[in-house]
């Protein structure tokens, strides 16, 4: 990972995507979305979405408020169905299979495909018993395996040091940085495929920010990432693929280092150098 | 800040809003409504407080000791005239009055022990007195001299009151209500050596031992309609027993029990209710070897006895009845006054308490069914002779041996209160065992009010368990179905309709229960059992049903409606359930459920029961609970159930294992509160339970609430009686029942919500 860049309001792009690593593993495609629109009622929000997220890279949605990234993130694992009033047309492929078909079981679309969300939200229950819950909901209660996994996981989340010794407190106990990485091992203590991460630094401090960043770094080993965020730097210092959206609209998707440096459309150019959003 | 406030731009506006009357004002608004709301707070803990204060107020003579304190002491009146055999106080403890065993009766002032009235009682010539007895109960004032020819002579001593000038004046006179003439007991002239009566409106029974013989004397008075001509009619029978030993003779106020006493403490119990052909019942041994019986007297209400011995002890026998429902004497408790023989025993004339005198002036004040010992003081340092405790039980005379009369009086309001009488098993009068028992008043003054307060807390449990086993599942389920199910638009209408049900007057509901359900339970007990059963069944059997129903049809209903559908299919099950009854009845059980329980279970059924008041109890805590459970549900943060459904959990499993945990310390405190209103609920209970003071778990069986039995008997209770500071006592634990529970149940809400509390 780069060094950590003091924030200020103008981005030099270079000194970061200087250092950007460009993947050795052929690209190959875990989702693909497909001409997707998305309507709350009436208003749509996503217009006719075209685009493929790579496995084990991360792609980030970058974009203004409003934008519906976020809603196009929640479509991956289908958490906008809990909104009422929703309506998708088109469809997203994970793995060849469309999601949005009938057959498919959502509680097991939404293990294989997990999600953290900005707000660190740990369940009002021990530490264990957080990173055990996507378990036992899937009816293991094997004690070792339960230990192992939560082991396992919290040092994937590199949080296994800092809570080893207090694994049966209250997860409401850890700060705000603590609870997001203790989120993240609840959602990789299942084995997901995907790991979707909506604006997960967006409520943390630097510091935590900084470590839920080399966290991405080290996951994407093993998962596919897709992360939103509005912190431009962000997505360049911890993504493989940016995608820019604008009302509701993909303008333009590609390599982190071409859609900073090189961007193809206008807006995304005014977008990246701080002209608005 | 370095940065430069825009606001400073716009002058005027800031000068207007930093204007000094402004400021103060403002200032002032904000100081007013703080002290407004510290005044509203502490006004309302104030209030409590005092309302708790008034009640321990009102509560806390009932256990306060018993005092005595003495008046004055004088010379015994007209000492020359004979030894008292009787002495006694009228009942505004002005006028007292001793009965010599030289037939004189001598009335005097209590205050001062001054002369009012000496008289002689008409003795035929030649005759001389030999006996002596007080007919029971003491109140009426017949006593009777047997004399030393084989008459006896029964006189009254009573008390005229006449105002004049605004002054009360008490005026003594004997008077002979079975004439003045002498009464022939018996024929042969023997000298009535040991006698006893019983005076009373109607007859008059006298047993009377002479060397040989007991004799039983029943005169009956019968009035002749037409002239008013009263004649005597005598019946006369002589008891068969051995005569030596007999010392003292009781027949209690019935005329049906005689008790015949020997000094070394035996006694031979009779029936005595066919006056022809007395019965006898018992022989026992009342005191200890070795000791001797020294007084002997009625307990108020002539159903127990007191024996005072001579090792100081006092010990109550009562009559109770053995398997094979016999009556037989038979010691229900002692108290210990000191180690020297009894003097005197003093029966309270009105309460089932007495004070027991001992050979060196101790004199210990007790009640018998509290077992309490109210009081304990010297009242003279010499042999006392005789004692007379005043109707109202707060004027006592000792006479003395030394011929002075020493005169108390007895602070004792409450004597029949204590923890053990309130909260423990009472052995009252003529029951077969300790008990638990509330029944404040009775038919007669004789009967001593109960007043255990153990059964009307458990009959408030009682109703409060019932009514919550039917409200909690309801409303919890219910709530949850709302709160975590339900489409808004449908929950918009479904909550407040459910919150309305609590605005419903408990009078109402109590008048229902009461009225119309309580008789159509009894009328359908099998459909009631059915309807539980179907319900839930049915419900689960249609929504399997309709979930496998294909789209076309489910598609008509407009998404979320669903469960409105069920409205008809319970109807359905309702009907259903009471159409099957009667035939399943007969066929099950061969008549109804109800003489099926009895017959088989001996189970019995009261119409106004626990079932009826559950239900209808349950109908008024319902909206509380749900209203309150349904609010904390549906408050718990979107991010958790977000969050359990992103790991793939399905919404049931949300639901049992985020959001019910969550939502845990809300639904706790729904159920406290729901139980708070349970216990205190007043009209339901009231007009749906019988109030029936039961101690029975049976869901067929009545009972009565704290609650209910203040609002009952508040009304009739005597301001500062025991039974009125024993209602206020059963206030003030209800009072302390709502606020331990309170208490309880915000301990465990505070601990819940710091485990499960979110973010």
């Amino acid at each position: 990972m780069t060094e950590q860049k003091p924030r200020s309001h103008t981005i030099d792009m270079s000194s970061i995507l200087g250092e950007q690593r460009q993947s050795q593993t052929p690209n190959e495609t875990c989702i693909k979305v497909e001409n997707l629109n998305l309507f709350y009622g009436k208003k749509q929000a996503l217009h006719g979405v075209n685009m493929e997220m790579y496995r084990k890279k991360v792609t980030a949605y970058i974009g203004p408020s409003g934008c519906g990234k976020s809603t196009l993130l929640r479509c991956i694992n289908r958490m906008n169905d809990l909104v009422d009033h929703v309506t998708i047309e088109g469809q997203i492929l994970l793995d060849n299979e469309n999601i949005y078909d009938k057959s498919v079981k959502v509680a097991e679309l939404r293990r294989r495909v997990g999600m953290v969300f900005q707000k660190p939200n740990p369940f009002p229950k021990t530490i264990f018993e957080n990173v055990t819950y996507g378990l036992r909901i899937q009816g293991i209660n094997d004690k070792r395996l339960l230990e192992e996994t939560v082991e396992k996981s919290l040092r994937g989340a590199a949080l296994w040091d800092e809570v080893k010794d207090r694994l049966q407190d209250n997860a409401l106990g850890l700060s705000g940085g603590q609870q997001q990485r203790l989120v993240i091992a609840r959602a990789i203590a299942i084995e997901p495929e995907v790991l979707l991460l909506d604006e997960p630094a967006s409520a943390l401090d630097p510091i935590s920010t900084l470590k839920i960043e080399e966290l991405i770094n080290e996951l994407k080993e093993k998962y596919t990432i897709v992360i939103v965020t509005h912190n431009m730097q962000q997505a360049a210092r911890v993504s493989d693929y940016t995608a820019f959206m604008y009302m509701g609209e993909l303008i333009e998707i590609g390599t982190t280092s071409e859609l900073f440096t090189n961007p193809t459309k206008k807006q995304t150019e005014d977008y990246i150098t701080g002209r608005y959003g | 800040m370095s940065e430069i406030n825009p606001l400073n731009k716009l002058p005027s506006v800031m000068e207007k809003s930093t204007n000094n009357y402004y400021q103060r004002w403002r200032s002032f608004k904000d100081s007013l409504a703080r002290y407004g709301v510290i005044a509203g707070g502490l006004s309302v803990i104030v209030a409590l407080v005092l309302i708790f204060f008034y009640l321990l107020y009102v509560v806390i003579p009932l256990f306060k000791p018993a005092s005595a304190e003495a008046v004055n002491h004088y010379a015994l009146p007209e000492s020359a005239l004979g030894k008292t055999v009787l002495l006694d106080v009228e009942e505004q403890n002005e006028v007292a009055v001793r009965f010599t065993n030289s037939g004189q009766a001598i009335f005097f002032e209590v205050a001062t022990g001054k002369l009012i009235l000496n008289e002689a009682i008409k003795i035929p010539a030649g005759a001389s007195i030999v006996s002596f007895a007080q007919s029971s109960p003491i109140s009426e004032g017949a006593v009777i001299y047997g004399l030393s020819n084989g008459q006896a002579v029964v006189v009254k001593h009573q008390y005229k009151i006449t105002y004049s000038d605004n002054k009360r004046l008490i005026t003594p006179s004997l008077k002979y209500s079975l004439g003045e003439a002498a009464i022939v007991v018996d024929n042969q002239g023997a000298a009535l050596e040991n006698i006893a009566v019983k005076v009373g409106d109607k007859s008059t029974t006298i047993i009377a031992k002479t060397t040989d013989k007991v004799h039983l004397l029943h005169i009956e008075k019968q009035q002749n309609l037409l002239t008013d001509e009263v004649t005597l009619e005598r019946s006369e029978t002589v008891l068969n027993i051995p005569l030596a030993t007999i010392t003292d003779i009781r027949i209690d106020k019935e005329e049906r029990n005689l008790y015949l006493f020997s000094d070394d403490g035996h006694l031979s119990f009779f029936d005595i209710s066919d006056k022809t052909a007395p019965v006898l019942r018992q022989n026992i041994n009342v005191v200890t070897a070795g000791a001797k019986a020294t007084v002997t007297t009625f307990l108020n209400g002539d159903s127990s006895l007191l024996i005072g011995d001579s090792t100081g002890l006092v010990s109550q026998w009562s009559m109770v009845r053995d398997e094979l429902k016999r009556p037989a004497m038979q010691k229900i408790r002692s108290f210990k006054v000191s180690e020297k023989a009894i003097a005197a025993i003093n029966p309270e004339p009105r309460r089932k308490g007495f004070a027991a005198i001992d050979v060196d002036g101790m004199m210990g004040v007790y009640h018998t069914t509290s077992e309490r010992e109210v009081l304990r003081e010297q009242v003279t340092n010499t042999l006392p002779v005789a004692a007379a405790l005043s109707p109202r039980s707060n004027t006592l005379l000792v006479e003395t041996s030394d011929k002075n009369i020493y005169f108390w009086m007895l602070d004792n309001k409450h004597p029949e209160v204590s923890v053990k009488s309130l909260w423990q098993e009472v052995w009252y009068e003529g029951y077969p065992k300790p008990d638990y028992i509330w029944q404040s008043s009775a038919s007669n003054s004789d009967f001593e009010p109960k007043y255990s307060l153990t059964p009307l807390v458990f009959g408030t449990l009682k109703a409060a368990f019932y009514a919550m086993l039917i409200a909690v599942p309801l409303s919890l389920m219910g709530a949850i179905y709302s709160a975590y199910f339900m489409t808004p638009l449908m929950r918009q209408y479904v909550k407040p309709t459910v919150e309305l049900m609590g605005a419903l007057p408990t009078v109402i509901l109590g008048f229902l229960a009461g009225l119309w359900l309580a008789p159509t339970l009894e009328e359908n007990l099998s459909g009631f059992f059915l309807l539980f059963t179907f319900l839930p069944i049915g419900v689960l059997g249609f929504a399997f049903v309709w979930h496998n129903l294909p789209k076309s049809v489910l598609e008509k209903v407009p998404e979320g409606w669903e469960a409105a559908i069920l409205i008809p299919v319970i109807l359905l099950i309702g009907w259903f359930a009471f159409a099957i009854s009667v035939p399943l009845e007969t066929m099950l059980f061969h008549g109804t459920l109800r003489d099926w329980f009895k017959n088989e279970w001996g189970i019995g059924y009261d119409q106004r029961n626990a079932l009826v008041v559950g239900m209808a109890m349950g109908f008024a805590v319902i909206p509380t609970i749900f209203s309150i459970a349904e609010d904390a549900i549906f408050s718990v943060p979107k991010h958790l159930t977000v969050g359990s459904l992103a790991l793939g959990a399905t919404t049931w499993q949300t639901m049992t294992r985020v959001v019910l945990l969550t939502a845990s310390p809300g639904i706790f405190s729904a159920v406290m509160i729901g139980l708070g209103r349970a216990v205190g609920e007043t009209m339901i209970v009231l007009m749906a339970t019988g109030n029936t003071p039961v101690m029975d778990m049976s869901v067929f069986q009545g009972l009565r609430t704290l609650a209910a039995n203040i609002a009952v008997e508040m009304p009739e209770s005597q301001v500062d009686s025991t039974h009125y500071r024993v209602l206020f006592l059963a206030a003030l634990v209800l009072f302390l029942f709502t606020f331990v529970f309170n208490t309880l149940a915000e301990i465990i809400r505070q601990r819940l919500r710091e485990k499960y509390s979110s973010l």
